[in-house]
């Protein structure tokens, strides 16, 4: 039996995905597949505690890395805009300290940074480039007819992008903060 | 050695010294993780994901090259570029390990 669920997580969530992957497969439910921008499809599978991890390479999973991962006792589950998804059960592996894929801060800080560097600067310069002048433009009616209308657009867009941009630059600033040692 | 590679790599994170120093023989990421595992009597871990990391920064930086393929899995060895940041790292560790002793360090 399959199901997909629709859930929304920002590039500063990765932790939080993890866990509720991690609950889902409790509940008899391993991710298949990861569709852009949110879906995730589901199959039914006997409940077990999995662990979840994901890792950021801008970049779709290489053969090497996956058969690393294997190696190291890791399926990889999926691909998603640059992050890879794994798996593997958790018994006996967080004794061993071997449920994380990264066991150093410096990696962990690592990740973030690239994180920052290649999704949410962008989305800055969205937003400073893009959104900001639009909306001033919208404000000032010299939009045309259609102004009223831009506003209203741009005015959720400004909202939802400072929304994101702070709440996942402090995230991830605090991700990197704790990893710093 | 320049000055970006001293900046990096001069000190460096424990797992990168052993990746550098298991390097010596040539190697893929999940040998290098067995044998640190060994060396270390369990007391350093590396998972998969600062493995694969380390070993394309380190590849990047020319301090590791890739030296074959077996099974999808990519052996590197450590190039000369390597070594000299391994002593580097080497003179560095016996300094403080010297200095904590009590004795002093001619370098």
């Amino acid at each position: 039996m399959r199901k997909t669920v629709a859930r929304f997580f920002t590039v500063a969530d990765y932790e939080e995905e993890e866990i509720w992957l991690r609950e889902q497969h409790k509940s008899g439910w391993k991710v298949m597949k990861v569709i852009p921008p949110c879906f995730y499809v589901f199959e039914s599978c006997e409940p077990s505690d999995t662990v979840y991890r994901l890792d950021f390479k801008n970049a779709r999973a290489t053969e090497d890395y996956v058969q690393m991962a294997r190696d190291f006792g890791w399926e990889h589950v999926a691909d998603c805009l640059g992050w890879l998804f794994f798996r593997k059960p958790a018994d006996g592996a967080a004794a061993e300290g071997e449920d994380e894929l990264f066991s150093d801060n410096a990696s962990r800080a690592e990740m973030a940074g690239k994180v920052v560097r290649t999704r949410l600067v962008p989305v800055m310069v969205i937003f400073l480039c893009c959104v900001i002048p639009n909306l001033l433009n919208a404000v000032r009616g010299s939009l045309g007819a259609m102004s009223g209308f831009f506003a209203a657009f741009f005015g959720v867009m400004f909202v939802a992008y400072v929304y994101l941009i702070v709440h996942c630059g402090l995230k991830l600033k605090r991700i990197r903060e704790k990893n710093r040692g | 050695m320049d000055d970006r590679i001293k900046r990096i790599y001069v000190p460096m994170t424990e797992s990168g010294f052993y990746i550098l120093f298991c390097l010596k023989t040539p190697n893929h990421g999940y040998g290098v993780s067995r044998q640190v595992k060994s060396l270390t009597g369990g007391s350093v871990t590396i998972g998969a994901g600062t493995m694969y990391g380390t070993l394309s920064k380190m590849e990047q930086d020319g301090l590791i090259r890739f030296v074959s393929e077996e099974d999808k899995r990519k052996l590197y060895q450590i190039t000369e570029l390597g070594r000299e940041v391994l002593d580097a790292e080497c003179a560095r560790i016996e300094r403080l390990y010297r200095n904590s002793k009590g004795e002093k360090f001619d370098a």
